[in-house]
């Protein structure tokens, strides 16, 4: 590894951390100035003054903010995002525990994304205005369209409901990631399928393809080898910002189905108010979300010969 | 390459999830329970499955009067009350059998400050707990109180266990059996080994999908009325109603100039139609309130059924303040976000327009909406009143001297009447005593107007024709699961 990629990488990692602070004081503040006390939350409406601050006390809500920042920030150093404000529970340990769920879908949604946009997109640039095209850009206009929450019951209603071929919601049963996957990687597929039309026909009017075809090469070896290889630098690039968006972008798709991700356990949280576990997930995600574009970056910068020599 | 993509897409898509466990009975919640101990416990959802898991010293009956739970109790003197532990539920999921002192260990703990309990404001009068034998508790009160055993409603715990929030041992109908994840709970029913699983379900629509496709057994509240009403047409499904106790109304700002005069507030209760919002929004699933307790509460006043529809009657109020259709009155009306909460509200924003009202309808997300009503800035809101047991809550509530946050008189009324009676209740010697003064109170109440009583919503239960054998509680407990059964494949 050359010395100056060697820069770049403690150059991006470094970056990492400045994001993440960033991301971090953003949300402390956010959380803290929105209207809302996780006292309240916890102690309903007849609860007594003096409780609410012997509450607030045991919280460390009594505490200035510069002061539970600090704190929080101390734990954070220690690897301790502090404990649920509900359930006293180490919010890591929650985290841990939601984590494998999100992930097995957003791979799963990726999967069945890509696995339905390169397919469309090279059909839809391989006859450009033609039938395929046309079907291809309409399913993609359909598919960034229709929102999740639309979407999730939609599927429900029929494969579930109507032919019981999956599970309406949850995480116990054989065949339950299909419908969150499909209804998660919908709109991905959509994108995708746009980006790679767009970009494998800009690269197939190419010289070199001319070159390629002129040497005789079969039409599969021209599309897939010279001209795909080229198109899908920049879906790479979405590919990567579409990873970190899968983290957040769950949140629906895993309230509507019950999935058992960070998603969900946000959601639950926010209505609560339970300051350190909507953090701790906040953070995770923008974290997923900045880790994914420096990858992405990175991996850009590997693929492409001529962005490795100018850094 | 391409192929083991697939396969490996396939892999997780279908093989990719834990293997089915044995099938237990199954209910769905809309929310998951936060914390298990009952000393910390908060939420209606923990609060009820607690009532599973623990006992307590007194319960409530269907009047909402103390009965005796795990204990008989006598008035030794107005400040000595003595418990007599009974034998029924004395023993704990971990084999220990319950004793005086794990009662008195369960009060101590809430009352010591160092614990900050949310449960300590109500047990404040206890000044000493003593245990003189192991059957027996006897608390002193610092000052008579007649309602004093209502407020034994805390679960007790086992005085050795530390861990209560995440592995309850309690002496209930229900044990832990595993909680795998937050929103998966599964609790095992000591009498026969039932296995009951509570499953997070949000989304309402998702939950009445996953009952009619036979993923859950049993459903309860928390779904809107139209959905209801469509699982009541669907076969192989069964909805039980029961009245519930929690009260809805409009709240009042009593220091504006407009809402602060009765005829206005009048005017806003005879021009509301009740019948048609609980008809046609509510569908049937609702009694209209009198108030702020039933009317069939041991201190409730069933005398009271709050304001008829009376448009005309509106009218005239308002054309004596010099308003009426062409020159409307207007008010502004907070509610929450709440997608129900926001239709019940245009529907009364239309009802008062007719009556020359116009409300400049505001709605906000919970915190900001409970911020501004506890803050005073409103001039009309409406909210219910959940899970209310005792009277005391009409001083919390109405007394001059409750205003937030020393109380919960967001409307800033001001009665001394009011304030007598409550007082008088407050130092009766008996419960018919209190009876009677809080029917008074509530009267009173009822004419001044700091709230229109609007209704006491059902509670709902939907279940399979799967299970059988569950009934909903008054309160919206969960009590029914203590004995809900599988069907039989004979009487299916």
């Amino acid at each position: 590894m050359s010395r100056a990629l060697i820069a770049v990488l403690i150059q991006r990692v470094f970056s990492v951390f400045l994001v993440g602070f960033g991301v971090l004081v953003l949300v402390f503040a956010l959380l803290h100035l929105v209207p809302g006390d996780p006292v309240d939350a916890m102690l309903g409406e007849t609860a007594r003054p003096a409780d609410r601050e012997a509450l607030r006390e045991r919280l460390g809500l009594d505490q200035s903010l510069p002061v539970q920042f600090a704190r929080y920030l101390g734990g954070l150093v220690r690897g301790d995002l502090g404990r649920s404000l509900y359930s006293d529970r180490a919010v890591t340990e929650m985290l841990a525990e939601r984590l494998p769920a999100t992930l097995e879908l957003g791979l799963a949604a990726l999967l069945l994304a890509l696995s339905l946009a390169l397919p469309l997109g090279i059909l839809a640039a391989l006859h450009p205005d033609g039938t395929w095209d046309r079907t291809a850009m309409g399913f993609s206009l359909l598919g960034v369209a229709v929102p999740n929450f639309w979407l999730g019951p939609v599927l429900i209603l029929v494969f579930s409901l109507g032919l019981g071929w999956f599970p309406v919601s949850g995480r116990d049963a054989p065949g339950s990631l299909v419908l969150p996957a499909f209804t998660l990687g919908t709109a991905m597929a959509a994108i995708l399928a746009r980006m790679v039309r767009s970009s494998l026909l800009e690269v197939l009017g190419e010289d070199y393809i001319r070159t390629a075809r002129a040497k005789g090469l079969s039409p599969a070896t021209v599309v897939l080898r010279h001209g795909l290889r080229n198109a899908l630098l920049p879906v790479i690039t979405l590919v990567g910002l579409q990873l970190g968006a899968l983290l957040s972008g769950a949140v629906i798709t895993e309230t509507v189905f019950a999935w058992p991700g960070i998603g969900s356990l946000l959601v639950e949280h926010i209505q609560r108010r339970d300051y350190p576990v909507v953090q701790g997930c906040v953070l995770l995600i923008a974290m997923g979300y900045v880790v994914a574009n420096q990858i992405t970056d990175l991996f850009y910068t590997l693929a492409d010969p001529r962005l490795r020599e100018r850094t | 390459m391409w192929r083991s993509v697939w396969f490996l897409l396939f892999a997780l898509l279908v093989g990719g999830c834990s293997p089915p466990d044995a099938r237990p009975l199954r209910m769905a919640l809309a929310s998951a329970p936060g914390n298990l101990d009952p000393r910390f416990a908060t939420d209606a959802v923990s609060a009820r499955i607690i009532r599973l898991l623990y006992r307590t010293l007194v319960d409530f009956d269907e009047q909402f009067r103390p009965v005796p739970d795990l204990a008989d109790w006598k008035v030794v003197s107005p400040v000595h009350y003595r418990f007599t532990l009974r034998e029924l539920g004395r023993e704990f999921s971990n084999g220990r059998r319950l004793d005086s002192e794990d009662v008195a260990a369960t009060y101590r703990f809430v009352l010591d400050p160092v614990n900050a309990s949310p449960h300590r404001a109500n047990l404040q009068r206890i000044s000493r707990i003593e245990t003189p034998d192991v059957d027996t508790v006897d608390f002193h009160l610092d000052r008579p109180d007649p309602l004093f055993p209502g407020y034994l409603v805390i679960a007790i715990v086992p005085r050795e266990e530390a861990d209560l929030g995440h592995a309850p041992v309690g002496s209930g109908g229900f044990a832990l059996e595993s909680w795998p994840e937050e929103g998966r709970l599964r609790l095992r029913r000591r009498a026969d080994d039932v296995v009951v699983e509570l499953l997070t379900v949000k989304d309402p629509t998702v939950r009445a999908l996953k009952l009619l496709r036979g993923e859950v057994d049993l459903l309860q509240n928390d779904l809107p009325p139209e959905l209801v009403g469509y699982l009541r047409e669907q076969d192989g499904v069964a909805v039980e109603r029961r009245n519930g106790s929690n009260f809805s109304y409009l709240g009042f700002n009593l220091q504006d100039p407009w809402t602060g005069r009765r005829e206005v507030r009048e005017a806003v209760a005879k021009g509301i139609d009740r019948a048609a919002i609980v008809r046609y929004l509510l569908k049937g699933g609702a009694a209209f309130a009198g108030a702020l307790l039933p009317p069939d509460h041991w201190a409730g006043n069933p005398n009271l059924h709050g304001y008829d529809y009376d448009p005309d009657g509106a009218r005239r109020l308002l054309a004596g303040l010099g308003f009426g259709p062409e020159h409307p009155l207007t008010l502004s009306y907070k509610t929450s976000s709440d997608p129900l909460r926001l239709r019940i509200a245009t529907v009364i924003q239309a009802q008062l327009r007719q009556v020359g009202i116009e409300l400049d309808l505001r709605s906000y997300d919970w915190g900001t909406f409970y911020g501004d009503i506890k803050a005073g800035r409103f001039q009309m809101y409406s909210l219910a009143w959940v899970g209310i047991k005792t009277p005391d809550i009409l001083r919390y509530v109405f007394h001059s001297r409750s205003l937030p946050p020393e109380g919960a008189n967001r409307g800033r009324y001001r009665s001394a009447a009011a304030d007598a009676l409550i007082e008088s209740a407050e130092t009766a010697s008996t419960l018919e005593a209190q009876a009677s003064y809080y029917r008074q109170l509530q009267a009173l109440i009822h004419h001044d107007l700091p709230y229109v009583p609007l209704w006491y919503e059902d509670h709902v239960a939907i279940h399979g024709r799967s299970v059988t054998g569950f009934t909903v509680a008054r309160d919206g407990n969960y009590d029914g699961l203590n004995h809900l059964r599988p069907q039989s494949r004979e009487s299916l």
